[in-house]
């Protein structure tokens, strides 16, 4: 996957417009109070993300995104998110806001295509896998399945990232950035169903791996 | 293509995405239950449809979901009617 060369997504565009407005004002705001720190499971893993890459990460609270987009920062993300976001109020907010509406009960070929599309073309779809918010709890919840798929019909890496769940809005952020995982270099191009599912418990894996690295005493982290 | 021909071009394409019930699938009706016999879930269902739109050259409508097959006859039955 990495000898290809995979396409970038555009630099400007309109339908940016708004994502990059609020990206840009709140920048400062954002680095000031929330003081982020990031954290890298490996030297391969400070390369910055190229091209279309699947990113997760474990799901404590309702502003996860933001912190998400905080932790890669130099990137736009495309998130995925349920349906009953456009149904409300709000769909101008989250269609403004990249957002990919999925239904979660029944996961519909016209949704994996939008996101596979979004991929092709380089963008970062990001999601959260547990598929619900995790409340407090340190502990990192199974995975779903669907970002696998998502993964192999975008032909795109999975990039494992870990989010510390915060006391207080103003505490300290700190991220771990894992290296990402290419599904096809460890399966081949069509793993088995069986195979699908040991992806997603793999990740888990990996994120209770970056979960570790902050755990572990400060002369220890990288 | 016959209902049969599709019937057996889709049991290899279910032994090659799920190589551990093989002899299972050999034994397959058309009355089997995706989600009971075969226990799939939405994830591995939207698979199986790629798989099948690569054997079959034919494209799946956008607003197919996981819950719109119940048994792998009316899988059979769609693919029959994209090809017709």
């Amino acid at each position: 996957m990495d000898t290809e060369k995979r396409p970038k997504a555009k630099l400007i565009s309109f339908r940016y417009l708004v994502y990059d407005f609020v990206k840009i004002t709140a920048a400062l705001p954002a680095l000031l109070v929330l003081r982020p720190r990031w954290y890298y499971e490996s030297p391969a893993a400070k390369k910055r993300i190229r091209g279309g890459a699947v990113v997760i990460s474990n799901h404590y609270g309702f502003f996860d995104p933001m912190y998400l987009m905080l932790a890669i920062w130099y990137r736009r993300h495309h998130f995925v998110c349920g349906k009953e976001f456009f149904e409300s109020r709000a769909r101008w907010w989250f269609k403004s806001f990249l957002c990919i509406p999925v239904d979660r009960q029944n996961f519909s070929m016209s949704s994996l295509r939008a996101i596979s599309d979004e991929l092709k073309q380089g963008s970062l779809v990001s999601l959260f896998p547990e598929g619900h918010i995790n409340g407090r709890e340190e502990n990192v919840g199974a995975f779903k399945s669907g970002m696998v798929l998502m993964a192999l019909q975008g032909k795109a890496p999975i990039v494992p990232v870990y989010v510390q769940p915060k006391k207080h809005f103003y505490s300290r952020s700190r991220f771990v950035i894992g290296e990402a995982v290419d599904i096809t270099g460890i399966y081949g191009p069509r793993p088995t169903f069986t195979q699908i599912g040991e992806v997603a418990g793999l990740l888990k894996e990996r994120e209770d791996g970056l979960r570790a690295i902050l755990e572990k005493p400060k002369g220890g982290r990288r | 293509m016959t209902r049969q021909e599709i019937f057996n071009r889709l049991k290899g394409i279910l032994v090659l995405t799920d190589d551990s019930s093989r002899q299972g699938i050999d034994d397959l009706e058309e009355s089997a239950s995706l989600m009971t016999d075969l226990g799939f879930s939405s994830v591995t269902m939207l698979y199986m449809v790629i798989a099948i739109e690569e054997e079959f050259g034919i494209r799946f409508d956008d607003n197919i979901g996981a819950a719109d097959f119940e048994t792998l006859g009316d899988v059979i039955s769609y693919i029959e009617k994209k090809l017709a």
